[in-house]
């Protein structure tokens, strides 16, 4: 009996173990790119103030491009083989759409209540992900040959940094159709581009995932801003006191620093707590969050985040 | 005297006759070990290189097994650069050292009848062969499966998955 139970012990320690000794995997989802949408014509046009903006309609350019569908399908098939699944866009736009048609349906029993949404919340219904793969793609001819350029990037959709890329341009051809250059051209760069992507992994690993942070303070009249002193510190002095003690080899840039504001970028954090347990951004930003909660600061401050690479900290209140 | 005379014409007739055997003798003593260069010939079809593997050797005919070793051992320590429109491709174990570290997963693989042989297969007919100098390179096309070749190597703890670590 003693045995039996050691043993489930054991298995449960290290199941545990296994599971709190991983970090987050980042979610990767292929989307066309802007300059590839604008081509194409898979745009919405909206009115800004006067101001005509454009952006990329993902949902018209996966209805009404075979080709784009393809390079989608066939990128998800290759990482998927390399044991890293891809987010899939068309699956989350429909996701999104439905969840949202769901969500008002949903009213309370007694008080008839729909569900609770913020402005924030409506702003983050898009498809997002922790690495874009963007790619475009052109056909040229020059008489009867045709030659397609192809680029793929991989940008770190927190720090706005490409960590992975591949580009070039086929043979020119007479016989081949695009569609073939197309699926050729994701066929000879994926392994290439997987060397980059791993690589930007490893980086991660050694060095810790690269993060952003901003800390802002609500105007509630109760004065608290960055100049606020506290034992003869200023408080933006005291949150970069912290941030060089709690980022990996202190490594962090800070972009602006005013009374209202601070924001950093390639916030070098660790993958994992002392305890060994995965953290990601928010994770990480609410242990800065407890330590001005506690003696002497005593400050009230809300969490935002923003997927795994960036979380925005308000100072004043909830 | 007659017979120190026969002797040395034996001798002689004997030598000769193992010189003219040399070039066709399919022999792996004829190549030193892994002496090749690896040529992109396409981008292969989808898990797959295709690639010509140009074989160092003393005589102008090669062990076509060789051949096979040595463009497996490409894919996985060298990876080949450009050519033509053919992109270039790295190798699959790039940590230096990794070939001596698995010393004895290595010798076990790429031993006669070892598990390279599963990972390739030739794709062109003959044999292509250019003289330089005093040795010759012998050239024949072959498919690696290097999708299949990666897996084992990360079965095997050689190579790292793309999500290791998550």
């Amino acid at each position: 009996m003693i045995k039996k139970i050691t043993l489930c012990l054991m298995a449960m320690v290290m199941a545990t173990t296994a599971l709190m000794g991983q970090a987050k995997k980042p979610t990767i989802m292929v989307i066309p790119s802007d300059n590839w949408c604008n081509k194409n014509g898979y745009v919405q046009t909206y009115d800004e103030m006067g101001v005509q903006k454009t952006v990329s309609d993902y949902k018209a350019a996966l209805t009404n491009s075979m080709d784009l569908k393809l390079v989608i399908a066939k990128m998800n098939e290759l990482m998927a083989d390399r044991g890293f699944p891809l987010k899939d866009m068309e699956a989350t736009l429909a996701n999104i759409e439905r969840q949202q048609a769901e969500e008002m349906l949903i009213t309370s029993k007694e008080s008839g209540s729909q569900v609770a949404e913020s402005p924030l919340d409506r702003l983050r219904r898009v498809a997002q992900a922790d690495i874009l793969i963007e790619i475009s793609w052109d056909v040229t001819f020059q008489g009867p040959k045709s030659t397609l350029t192809y680029i793929m990037r991989g940008i770190d959709a927190y720090s706005n940094k490409q960590v992975a890329g591949s580009s070039g341009a086929s043979a020119p051809t007479i016989s081949a159709e695009p569609v073939v250059l197309l699926e050729e051209a994701v066929l000879s760069r994926i392994d290439e581009f997987n060397d980059r992507l791993q690589a930007h992994f490893e980086d991660m690993f050694t060095n810790g995932r690269e993060v952003a942070l901003d800390i802002r303070v609500f105007d509630n009249g109760l004065g608290i801003d960055m100049e606020s002193e506290f034992n003869g510190m200023e408080l933006a002095e005291i949150i970069e006191e912290w941030m060089v003690a709690n980022t990996v080899m202190g490594r962090f840039t800070k972009l602006t620093g005013t009374e209202t504001r601070l924001s950093y970028e390639q916030v070098r954090i660790p993958l994992y707590k002392e305890n060994g347990a995965a953290i990601d951004t928010e994770g990480w930003a609410r242990q800065l969050r407890k330590f001005l909660r506690a003696e002497p600061y005593n400050l009230q401050v809300k969490v935002v985040p923003s997927g795994l690479g960036r979380c925005i900290l308000i100072i004043g209140e909830k | 005297m007659k017979k120190i005379l026969s002797t040395l014409l034996f001798a002689s007739i004997l030598v000769f006759l193992t010189g003219c055997g040399a070039p066709t003798k399919l022999s792996q003593t004829s190549t030193g070990r892994f002496q090749y260069e690896l040529e992109g010939i396409s981008n292969g079809s989808q898990g797959t290189y295709l690639v010509k593997v140009w074989t160092y050797s003393n005589a102008a005919k090669v062990d076509i097994e060789i051949c096979k070793k040595n463009a497996v051992h490409g894919v996985i320590f060298k990876g080949y650069p450009a050519h033509g429109t053919v992109r270039p491709q790295n190798p699959l174990v790039k940590e230096p050292g990794a070939e001596q570290q698995f010393a004895d997963y290595f010798d076990k693989f790429f031993a006669n009848g070892g598990e390279y042989n599963k990972y390739v297969r030739v794709t062109g007919g003959s044999q292509e062969v250019i003289k330089v100098g005093t040795s010759y390179h012998v050239g024949i096309m072959v498919s690696v499966s290097k999708d299949q070749l990666r897996k084992a190597l990360e079965a095997a703890g050689i190579v790292k998955g793309l999500g290791y670590g998550f």
